[in-house]
């Protein structure tokens, strides 16, 4: 800004001082050139003049001449011719004196009075035309005439020789005259010519000098443009200038090159800068966001926080000819001059190595966090539950690597096996919640949600299941470490000397758990549940010592996910049980008895219960059966619905409902106990499932 | 912990080996953990992986595939030696992969070929091993990665 200020005026400088130079230069020329003008004229005169100051001595002379002539009677014609030439040419002479200027007026008008007294006498003497001779036999005399024009001829000679001295001098007076002012003149010309030497010389100084402050500041502002390159192929950031129509200016960092993967970026437009790395929505939040840094209202710390390209994945070459993936945080500042804002400045730098470092101090943080859930959860638990629940989370993972390991190439193979695992992943959650091992819930949930995810793709593939297995790995490496903390909190409860003492004791063997545990597991849940939900109910659990241990970990998970749906859906908030005439508090009741041969599950609520038409909409909306199907259902195979895959009337995903996998899961594992299950309700009083399971094997039986 | 670009810069390099060499790409079925020994084919290439993680990465096919795959490649020779250098072109190119995308993170052995004969795995301990399945036309190999 200042470079180019001083810069402008240097311009200006030099030229006035050119134009100056050619005004003088003009000036000088043509006063010069009038002085030169005159001092010619002035010459001429004065050679005229001097030729005049000789015409009264020769015209005294040719008068003399003439005389004689006539004296000795000789002949006079050219004589007389060359008189009469004489005083003409001094006429004419006199008379061409006479109308120059600048002549001095005393000398002249006294030569000019001169000259007129000399007309009467010349007059007679150049009006002679005659023979001035008569001759006889014997000799010559002058004629009558002749001795008139002798007379006329000799008064002239004599006024001549009086006035001759007189009139040269009058003339000389003048030709003394001009010739000063033909000096003065020249004197003139030579200070002009001095004067305009002297003045090109200085203004010609003038100039090279503000040329040579020209070259300087421009040197100057070579060198600083150089250092500006030298910056801006150095520096880790991409800076670049955004103009009014929000285009890329003509110089950039060479950052940018390689964080863009192009080379010129002059007039490129915001929008396709970040057109193929960014979403269609942050794309066209980012560019109302530069369209408001343009008001000059806009304050700019307010603007910063809400600048939705903070942070920004992108995928960039790594210079070995592959891909990488950077994270970038693009920053702006107005740049602003008089007239309001001129430019944006944009600055784009490499945050990768923060975020990554951020990512992982977060997941320290987070896994230090649930750790010390997870500690505080296994405090406040039956080390035999957890040990129970570790299992059982082993199985159902090995059950999990056991679908994926199934060959697949189609995207129908593919699909099925995600229905697979959502049924497991269901229960395992379900499981996790329960015992409030909320670090293994939410890694089950993040799996869930990458299952559902891929649930809803038209066309599926290996690519696709990557993340998934990774995620199994990650998991299983957290039960891993679960199941280490749960050794060392019973050695340490045991006071025991080593953690694998208690490795094998029976404590942790599989299926270790009983009715207490899981009666105490179901309280723990409900309570989990009530809290988590703001919901306000009780649980009675009965008769669960009658239950076959072989049957136990089926009927933990049905209780589990039918408590969580009571939870969820089944039993109303306070305020609408109140409007509805019911007790302030639900009932949640489990009944276990044997039955004939076999053995029955009674699970009750006394919630909102089930409105076939609201399933029927639910279901509809979830895609499992068409609007016309759903309109010849009755009320029965409405209900029904609730043990179809994918089914939830929930619209949005929880820990604890919306999946549409929990009754999916009860039916499928009371199916394979061989056993059965129904439903039945009464809207806004209860929800009733009843499952009758056949006798199980002797030596299973508790 | 293994992360997804890595492992998909193996599989990458395995089924690109295929659409480069054979002009008619892989497909991978569906990934699953390792438990046990792991299952190998005929012929085996292998890359050691030391520097930011360490482990092993290898190419396991039956020699029905190899075949078919040489002879897409126009090649006439099926014999032992053959098979030898295709499953070690293949650990090549999932080495010059992960060097491409890796650089210096990753110092990668030599490609080292087994046939027949059961090779000398040196699994990482703590290390899960991911099997890829690698389907091209009827046939099916393994791309094992078990990396810390």
């Amino acid at each position: 800004m200042l470079l180019s200020g001083v810069d402008r005026n240097r311009r200006l400088l030099t030229a006035a001082a050119g134009f100056l130079l050619a005004a003088v230069m003009g000036l000088v020329l043509i006063i010069g050139f009038r002085l030169a003008t005159q001092i010619r004229g002035n010459v001429g005169t004065l050679q005229r003049a001097s030729e005049l100051e000789t015409y009264p001595s020769v015209v005294s002379q040719q008068l003399t001449a003439l005389r004689e002539r006539l004296d000795t009677l000789e002949y006079t014609g050219h004589v007389h011719a060359e008189l009469a030439a004489s005083v003409h040419g001094f006429d004419r002479d006199f008379a061409a004196l006479e109308r120059e200027h600048d002549l001095d007026p005393s000398a002249m008008h006294a030569a000019t009075a001169l000259w007129h007294s000399y007309t009467p006498v010349l007059t007679p003497v150049l009006a002679y035309h005659g023979e001035p001779y008569s001759d006889t036999a014997t000799n010559s005399s002058l004629s009558r005439s002749g001795r008139v024009f002798y007379a006329h001829v000799r008064r002239a000679e004599l006024f001549a020789q009086a006035n001759a001295a007189a009139l040269h001098r009058q003339l000389a007076a003048v030709s003394a005259s001009l010739q000063a002012r033909t000096a003065a003149a020249a004197s003139r010309l030579r200070w002009l010519l001095s004067g305009g030497v002297l003045a090109v010389l200085l203004l010609g100084l003038a100039a090279a000098y503000l040329q040579l402050a020209r070259a300087r500041g421009e040197r100057a502002a070579r060198e600083a443009q150089e250092q500006t390159r030298d910056i801006l192929a150095t520096v880790r950031e991409g800076f670049f200038l955004l103009d009014a129509d929000y285009r890329i200016g003509a110089v950039w960092s060479k950052a940018l090159t390689h964080m863009f993967g192009r080379e010129n970026f002059a007039g490129l437009s915001f929008e396709e800068l970040l057109r193929d790395r960014v979403s269609p929505e942050t794309l066209a939040t980012a560019t109302k966001f530069i369209k408001l840094l343009w008001g000059e209202r806009a304050h700019e710390n307010l603007m910063k926080s809400i600048n939705p390209l903070g942070q920004l994945e992108v995928s960039m070459d790594n210079g070995r000819g592959g891909k990488e993936t950077r994270y970038l945080q693009f920053d702006f500042h107005r740049v602003t001059g008089p007239k309001g804002v001129k430019h944006v400045l944009c600055a784009v730098g490499d945050i990768t190595s923060s975020v990554l470092l951020s990512r992982e101090l977060h997941e320290a943080q987070e896994n230090a966090h649930s750790q010390l859930d997870m500690m505080v959860s296994m405090l406040h638990s039956d080390p035999l539950q957890i040990g129970t629940f570790l299992d059982s989370a082993a199985a159902g993972l090995k059950h999990i690597n056991a679908i994926l390991k199934e060959p697949a190439r189609s995207h129908g193979e593919f699909s099925k096996k995600l229905a697979g695992l959502a049924r497991e992943l269901h229960a395992m959650k379900g499981e996790a919640s329960a015992l409030n091992l909320m670090s293994i819930a939410q890694r089950v949930h993040h799996l869930e949600d990458m299952v559902a995810e891929l649930k809803g793709r038209s066309e599926l593939t290996g690519n696709d299941f990557l993340p998934i297995v990774l995620k199994l790995d990650e998991l299983l490496a957290h039960l891993r470490g679960v199941r280490e903390m749960t050794l060392r909190l019973t050695a340490l409860r045991d006071n025991s000397p080593s953690p694998e003492a208690t490795l094998s004791t029976p404590a942790l063997r599989i299926g270790s758990s009983g009715p207490e545990e899981l009666a105490a597991t179901l309280q723990s849940l409900a309570r989990k549940l009530a809290q988590d939900h703001g919901k306000d109910f009780s649980l009675t659990v009965n008769g669960l010592a009658d239950c076959p241990r072989s049957y136990l970990p089926t009927v933990k998970d049905c209780l589990i996910q039918m408590l969580r749906n009571s939870a969820v859906h089944g039993i109303e908030p306070d305020e609408v049980r109140r409007a509805g005439a019911k007790s302030a508090g639900g009932q949640v009741r489990v009944d276990f008895r044997r039955a004939g041969s076999g053995y029955e599950l009674l699970f009750e609520d006394d919630g909102a219960g089930l409105s076939p038409e609201t399933l029927k909409e639910a279901a509809v909306r979830k895609n499992i059966i068409t609007a016309e199907q759903a309109a010849q259902l009755d009320n029965r195979a409405a209900l029904a619905l609730i043990f179809k895959p994918g089914f939830s009337t929930r619209a949005e995903v929880s820990m604890d409902a919306g999946r549409g996998t929990g009754m999916d899961v009860v039916a499928k594992a009371v199916y394979g106990l061989g056993g059965k299950i129904g439903v039945s309700t009464n809207p806004g009083r209860f929800t009733r499932f009843k499952i009758a399971l056949p006798a199980a094997s002797e030596s299973a039986v508790a | 912990m293994l992360r997804e670009e890595e492992l998909k810069t193996f599989v990458d390099g395995t089924t690109r080996y295929f659409e480069v060499a054979a002009q008619q790409p892989a497909t991978i079925g569906s990934p699953y953990l390792l438990e046990g020994e792991p299952a190998m084919h005929d012929y085996t290439g292998m890359i050691n992986i030391t520097g930011k993680r360490e482990g092993v990465v290898y190419f396991t096919a039956p020699r029905a595939m190899l075949t078919v795959l040489l002879m897409k490649m126009q090649e006439s020779d099926f014999s032992h030696e053959s098979m030898r250098d295709l499953v070690g072109e293949v650990a090549n190119t999932i080495s010059g992969n992960a060097r491409r995308d890796f650089g210096h993170d990753f110092v990668i052995s030599v490609p080292s070929v087994f046939a027949g004969e059961k090779p000398q795995i040196s699994q990482p301990a703590g290390a899960r091993a991911f099997v890829i399945p690698i389907h091209w036309r009827s046939h099916s190999a393994k791309l094992v990665v078990s990396l810390t």
